[in-house]
């Protein structure tokens, strides 16, 4: 019988990622059995700061969930509603919303990709390190998230929390001649992005093996951002109004967030890899053609850690639709057009950079939301993180403690976990029984 | 003595308490100044964006997010004590956020209608500013802040001189840029006379109304502009104007208090009808 | 300014307008003018016809603003809208200068050289037009000049419009700025039926007439624009009092109604904003994070912000109501003070755009009303010292041990329309005529309280009824009872000091609710020396308090003992509007007035009656001068203000 040890790894809290989290092992007999995300992140109960309100201030209110990703909040909202209340967005509108998310996109995973996920390949406590042996690196990073910093804050007012997505379209509409500077830097930027996509291919990157479930939107001809119905990898096809069917939320009594788990209780992955992995022929050509030549294969959703592989795709994905979309780009008649509330269920999905963002809104008589229930894709991906992590640990679990949270870090950063989002993450702790 | 060996450079932190993170990633969004700031500070501590970790002393300490648990209330005294210049960024920590409108809430009720263990989770009742803890030596409102007022700040950090970070109405802003009210020309229930200027003036200019997340500015005049407001449209949604990112500030405290009760009221019926 | 003959008008086609428009351009102007934006009529840059808001009327009232569209092709059927031209002759920011710092403790500073077009500007209003000639005044005629203003305002060209229709918020006949277009344009265009009839106002104007197609207008075509420019001044007159509005507002600086005001008004400067003749700037500073590079600009800034007054120990406006008695005295009153005009053109932007609909018309009617009509004294019977009216005693009182009250009837009617404050001289045969207050008017009668002080107010104090004496008079300015009206009055005496104010006591007693708390505060030598003693109870019954205080006084006196001014030690005005009136011995006065000024009281609301030697009492004789003015014709008396620095200078 062994004696029971236990060890502490007296990390607080993870870093480079977005939130406030712990991470508890329980080893025994060698064997990781049990991992915890605890996630200590306040919460701020936005699913009830939305009641009472009107619909235009429930998109105000939501973005504030996510100041990495407003756009997405704004969006699952701004859907919602339109769907419940039969409104019939101008088809430019439709194509501005695109565009809004691409500048999302593009900022979210560059800040992602270069800021906290690409240091730990290297070594680096951070990207400061990194600029000081590589500044062309960080600095190409910095160019692509101001670009796409630059598109949000031009339709959206500022890149944080922007002002203008109002139901029915947008409270203001760019000026085609307002484009014509983003559109004159995205040569250089897609071509950025490329690089990104092979330098991201050539990081040293650690092994692992694991096949989830994969969620995603899927659409039949564009690349899924607000549209799409819920698919899986495993044959799931549902609308996006139907996720309660598929999904539902759990409570554990080490989280603040809730976790999300499909409906037999088992886990999933949502993110750009289950996007490129259900959506790999909507890819732009160009995005499509670096995807070809990294040469990975399947290794791009059987290794979390190619996740950032990945994200690249999709960040050349969104820097070249976002050129197509200013070339094509005619101002609205109007930027927003009428509509008039109804009482229902307005429930929606779309995908946020880092996965499927599922909004339902219950609204009133009086055209005020009465009920809420916000699941951001972090939380759908947590109880597949600590999934991987019990497979993943014991690789790690024997190294020295600073050099094992280091790389457990580096697993549970492939994920590009958003915990204000989920309210969430993470600190390390390992006890060995 | 800095770790470079050189004249040493400030030690800065950026940490966070409950709140979205947008207050922080304004830094990380000075893309292009990014770098030379931390050439001129040491980050000693940075959770989002660095694994350097530290627990001061700090130089400069930037906080984001209110206090929301008992446990931040307890590390926001534990920083004040490690730092010279404590600075609150955003609207969480200035006053409290959005989520102080549970000041006015029942707030286990909040959490049992959102946790269905609700017991699993510990929380404050209420989500108050960094200032109603400890001493705060400076503050960027905003939600969230704005990068020119960060670099601002920074930079008066550098030289010297009073950071200028000017209490005038948003409607200075719209003026100088030549934007046309949306209240007097299209009736929009706009804030931005009571509300402090900081952000450039960007909702009229995106054609809608100003919703105060700069907070209230000096001697904001909220009784006039309520009745106003409220000539055109219910007295409860003019109140809910004021119920916003910074709800629990003086004077929005009191319309927004109103709204705070309505909602909770309604909320009350509702249960009662369901059950 | 070359003066332009007068041509007969001419009649420029509506669609032609592109012409002018074109050889602007060409000229290598850039055209300002008006256009729809955002809900508004705005001013920028115009480059064809098609940029200009056919079919647009706007619609003003304070704190709204709507276009609507009125079915026509007319191009110039609105007023005014939140932009005026000092948006581009005093831009909103312009760079000053880039300032420099080396490592080495050097400085450098690089004025910035900022491009100023050619402006020339289209559809500017005679309100407009008088507001570019009032920053003209500010900003190039004082000792210095601002330069960038001056670069914009060379060589750029205005052309005009005048009004056809007035807007609810627009007072330029009021303030005697419009909607004539006079002066200070190259081009006045008035818009009728199928285009403009023009006329130039500069040579440059005749140059560019010269170059446009123009048809001879029709008499009947002309005679209803002059019609309806002329009904649009009508319209816009009588809105504001401005004759004396200088004056009455800067009297009313210590009025209890700025705190009403302040109470609605937001201080989000809007009001200045909009306002074509506000010209407050500050400089912002930008540097990089080192503070080796720094460009100052200037840009627009307004008393109504907080940190306008503010310096290193505080803030010298601090209260929304310092800042907009600030701004509404500086615009219309300190305004004429600092460049001889006043500084409003009528425009009724402020109202508009003033979130919360502040009129400024109204607010100036309740903070400065034009005053009631100052009575008129009248003419006084025997005016010459040749010819005296004779009166006769009908009664005497004995008031104290040294006076005495005598009632006279005089042998004029003319002499009971005496206003309190004036005097008589009372000649008794045999003895200098001398000056005496009236110290009432009853029952046909007049009441002169003479205190026996020489040989012929001795021999006065021994009349009997029946004797007579000669009158002359009513003579001097009384005291301003109508200045009173509304407000608190202190009435401060000394010994006979008194008598002249006792007729304000009766006035005021005849219409108590007219006045705000009124008091009597009086001080005599001794108990025995109080004027009037018997009447205090009835003033008292009329709701005037009564503070009495006497210099000596043995056991049996149970009141105040010292000087008067210790009546007014715990007294505080500083919150109240109070108009003073003050009579006594000079140092008696001087220490009064200064008292009062200490509790809060103006010298422009403190007025005293001055004595001194008079002869002929119609400023004819020289003897009562005092610095510039004659105590008998311009007194007795004074705002204590108007008499600058001779009031207590000794040897004066």
């Amino acid at each position: 019988m062994h004696k029971t040890e236990t060890r502490n790894f007296d990390i607080r809290q993870l870093t480079r990622v977005e939130g406030e989290g712990r991470l508890a092992l329980e080893v025994r007999d060698g064997r990781v059995v049990k991992a915890q995300l605890e996630i200590f992140e306040a919460p701020r109960y936005f699913e009830r700061l939305v009641v009472g309100r009107t619909p235009d201030e429930v998109i105000d209110i939501v973005s504030r969930i996510c100041g990495i990703c407003p756009v997405a909040y704004q969006m699952s909202a701004v859907h919602a509603f339109e769907d419940l209340f039969e409104v019939a967005i101008d088809p430019q509108v439709r194509a501005l919303r695109r565009l809004f998310y691409c500048g999302e996109w593009i900022e979210s995973h560059a800040l992602h990709i270069y800021l906290l996920h690409a240091p730990d390949f290297l070594g680096y406590p951070s990207a400061i390190e990194l600029a000081a042996e590589a500044p062309a690196v960080v600095e190409r990073g910095l160019r692509l998230k101001r670009l796409g910093n630059r598109i949000v804050a031009l339709l959206g007012g500022r890149a944080i929390h922007p002002v203008s997505v109002r139901v029915g379209g947008f409270s203001r509409a760019p000026r085609p001649a307002e484009l014509s500077e983003i559109r004159k830097a995205l040569p250089a930027a897609i071509a950025d992005a490329a690089e990104t996509v092979r330098w991201a291919t050539s990081l040293p990157t650690p092994a692992s093996d694991r096949r989830p479930r994969l969620v995603a939107l899927q659409s039949p001809d564009e690349y899924p951002m607000n549209h799409g119905r819920i698919v899986s990898s495993d044959g799931l096809d549902l609308r996006v109004s139907d996720w309660r069917d598929a999904f539902h939320e759990e409570q554990v009594p080490w989280s603040n967030a809730l976790q999300a788990r499909a409906a037999d209780g088992t886990p999933y992955l949502v993110g750009p890899v289950a996007r490129l992995a259900l959506n790999r022929e909507r890819l732009h050509p160009l995005a499509a053609e670096e995807l070809t030549a990294t040469g990975l294969g399947d290794e791009l959703w059987t290794n979390v850690f190619r996740s950032i592989v990945g994200r690249s795709v999709e960040l050349l994905h969104a820097l070249a639709e976002a050129a197509d979309l200013i070339d094509a780009y005619r101002p609205p008649e109007v930027p927003a057009i009428h509509w008039l509330p109804r009482p229902g269920v307005a429930a929606w999905a779309t995908e946020a950079p880092r996965g499927l963002l599922f909004h339902r809104y219950v609204v009133g008589e009086d055209g005020l939301i009465e009920d809420a229930q916000i699941v951001p894709p972090t939380s759908q991906n947590q109880a597949a993180i600590e999934h991987d992590l019990v497979d993943f640990a014991p690789s790690v679990v024997d190294l020295p403690r600073a050099e094992a949270a280091v790389r457990i870090e580096q697993l549970i950063r492939s994920y590009d976990p958003c915990i204000s989002c989920a309210t969430h993450f993470l600190d390390l702790s390992v006890e060995d029984r | 003595m800095g770790a470079d060996g050189a004249a040493s450079r400030p030690r800065a932190g950026v940490v966070k308490l409950a709140s979205c993170d947008g207050c922080q990633l304004t830094l990380l969004d000075l893309e292009d100044e990014l770098l030379p700031i931390t050439e001129r500070f040491e980050l000693i501590e940075f959770p989002e964006a660095t694994s350097r970790r530290s627990e001061g002393p700090f130089d400069v300490l930037l906080v984001e997010g209110s206090v929301s648990t008992a446990e931040q209330a307890e590390e926001i005294v534990r920083l004040r004590a490690q730092t010279r210049l404590l600075v609150t960024i955003g609207a969480c920590a200035w006053s409290g956020g959005i989520q102080a409108m549970r000041n006015w809430a029942d707030e286990p009720s909040w959490r049992a209608s959102v946790y269905p263990t609700p017991d699993y989770i510990s929380s404050l009742a209420t989500s108050t500013p960094v200032a109603e803890h400890v001493r705060v030596d400076a503050e960027l409102r905003g939600c969230p802040i704005d990068p020119g007022q960060l670099l601002e700040l920074l930079t008066a950090l550098r030289t010297g001189r009073r950071p200028q970070l000017p209490d005038e109405a948003v409607c200075l802003e719209c003026k100088r840029r030549g934007t046309v009210c949306v209240l007097v020309a299209r009736g929009a229930p706009c804030l931005g006379p009571v509300t402090q200027t900081g952000c450039g003036a960007i909702c009229p200019a995106y054609a809608r109304a100003c919703y105060a997340c700069f907070g209230p500015r000096e001697q904001a005049n909220v009784g006039s502009l309520h009745d106003w407001l409220a000539a055109e449209r219910a007295p409860s949604d003019v109140d809910r104007l004021f119920a916003g990112f910074t709800a629990w500030s003086e004077p929005y405290r009191e319309p927004a208090g109103r709204a705070g009760a309505l909602a909770r009221e309604r909320a009350l019926a509702r249960e009662q009808t369901d059950a | 300014m070359v003066s332009i003959t007068p041509t007969p008008l001419q009649l420029l086609r509506r669609g032609d307008l592109a012409i002018l428009i074109g050889l602007l351009r060409d000229d290598g102007y850039t055209v300002i003018g008006p256009t729809v934006r955002e809900s508004a009529i705005v001013l920028d840059e115009i480059r064809s016809l098609a940029d200009l808001p056919a079919g647009w009327t706007d619609e003003q009232a304070p704190g709204t603003y709507r276009l609507v569209p009125n079915g026509t092709d007319r191009l110039f059927d609105y007023t005014v809208g939140p932009a005026s031209p000092k948006r581009f002759t005093l831009p909103p920011r312009v760079p000053l200068a880039t300032a420099r710092r080396g490592a080495d403790g050097t400085a450098s500073f690089e004025p910035a050289s900022p491009q100023t077009p050619r402006l020339a500007f289209l559809g500017l209003r005679a309100c407009e037009i008088a507001a570019i000639q009032v920053q003209d005044r500010v900003l190039e005629e004082g000792p210095f000049v601002d330069a960038d203003y001056r670069a914009r305002r060379d060589g750029s060209l205005i052309i005009a419009v005048q009004c056809t229709r007035a807007g609810a918020t627009c007072f330029c006949g009021s303030m005697g700025t419009g909607p004539e277009v006079t002066s200070g344009h190259d081009l006045v265009l008035t818009e009728v039926g199928d285009g403009f009839l023009v006329a130039s106002g500069s040579p440059e104007g005749t140059r560019l007439l010269d170059r446009l197609p123009l048809a001879a207008a029709s008499e009947a075509v002309v005679a209803d624009a002059a019609q309806a420019v002329v009904a649009t001044r009508r319209a816009t007159q009588g809105q504001v009092a401005v004759t004396g509005l200088r004056d009455r507002l800067l009297d009313q600086l210590d009025s209890t109604k700025w705190a009403e005001i302040a109470d609605r008004c937001l201080a989000c400067t809007n009001c200045t904003m909009v306002c074509p003749t506000c010209f407050c700037t500050s400089v912002s500073l930008a540097s990089d994070l080192d503070g080796r590079e720094t460009v100052m600009t200037r840009q627009w800034d307004s008393c109504f912000s907080a940190g306008f007054a503010k310096v290193a120990g505080g803030n010298f406006r601090p209260r929304r109501q310092d800042r907009y008695r600030q701004w509404l005295t500086h615009k219309f009153a300190t305004w004429h003070d600092q460049f001889g005009t006043s500084g409003c053109v009528g425009c009724g932007r402020c109202i508009t755009w003033c979130p919360v609909g502040i009129d400024v018309r109204q607010e100036l009617a309740a903070i400065a009303p034009p005053y009631a009509p100052e009575v008129v004294p009248v003419a006084p019977v025997a005016a010459s010292p040749d010819a005296y009216s004779v009166g006769t005693i009908r009664a005497t009182n004995r008031e104290t041990a040294d006076t005495v009250t005598l009632a006279i009837a005089p042998g004029e009617e003319r002499f009971l329309a005496t206003e309190p404050g004036q005097f008589v001289m009372v000649e008794l045969p045999a003895f200098p005529p001398l000056p005496i207050s009236v110290s009432r008017v009853a029952d046909g009668a007049l009441h002169l309280t003479i205190r026996s002080a020489g040989p012929a107010t001795a021999a006065l104090t021994t009349l009997q009824p029946g004797s007579q004496v000669g009158l002359r008079g009513p003579l001097g300015h009384g005291w301003p009872i109508e200045r009173a009206v509304g407000r608190d009055l202190v009435i401060v005496c000394g010994g006979i000091g008194l008598a002249p104010l006792r007729p304000v006591v009766d006035a005021v007693l005849r219409d108590r609710a007219r006045f705000g708390e009124v008091l009597v505060a009086f001080g005599a030598r001794t108990p025995g020396d109080r004027l009037y003693s018997g009447e205090a109870e009835s003033w008292r019954a009329g709701s005037i308090e009564v503070d009495q205080i006497v210099d000596r006084a043995g056991p049996e006196w149970t009141g105040q003992v010292g000087v008067v001014t210790q009546l007014l030690d715990r007294r505080d005005w500083h919150e109240r509007s109070a108009v003073a009136f003050v009579c006594g011995p000079e140092r008696m006065m001087q220490a009064t007035v200064s008292a009062l000024r200490t509790a809060g009281i103006t010298r422009r609301h403190i007025f005293v009656s001055i004595e001194r030697h008079m002869e002929c009492g119609i400023g004819l004789c020289g003897h009562c001068q005092m610095g510039s003015v004659f105590i008998c014709k311009d007194g007795p008396v004074f705002a204590v203000a108007d008499l600058g620095d001779t009031f207590g200078r000794e040897g004066i």
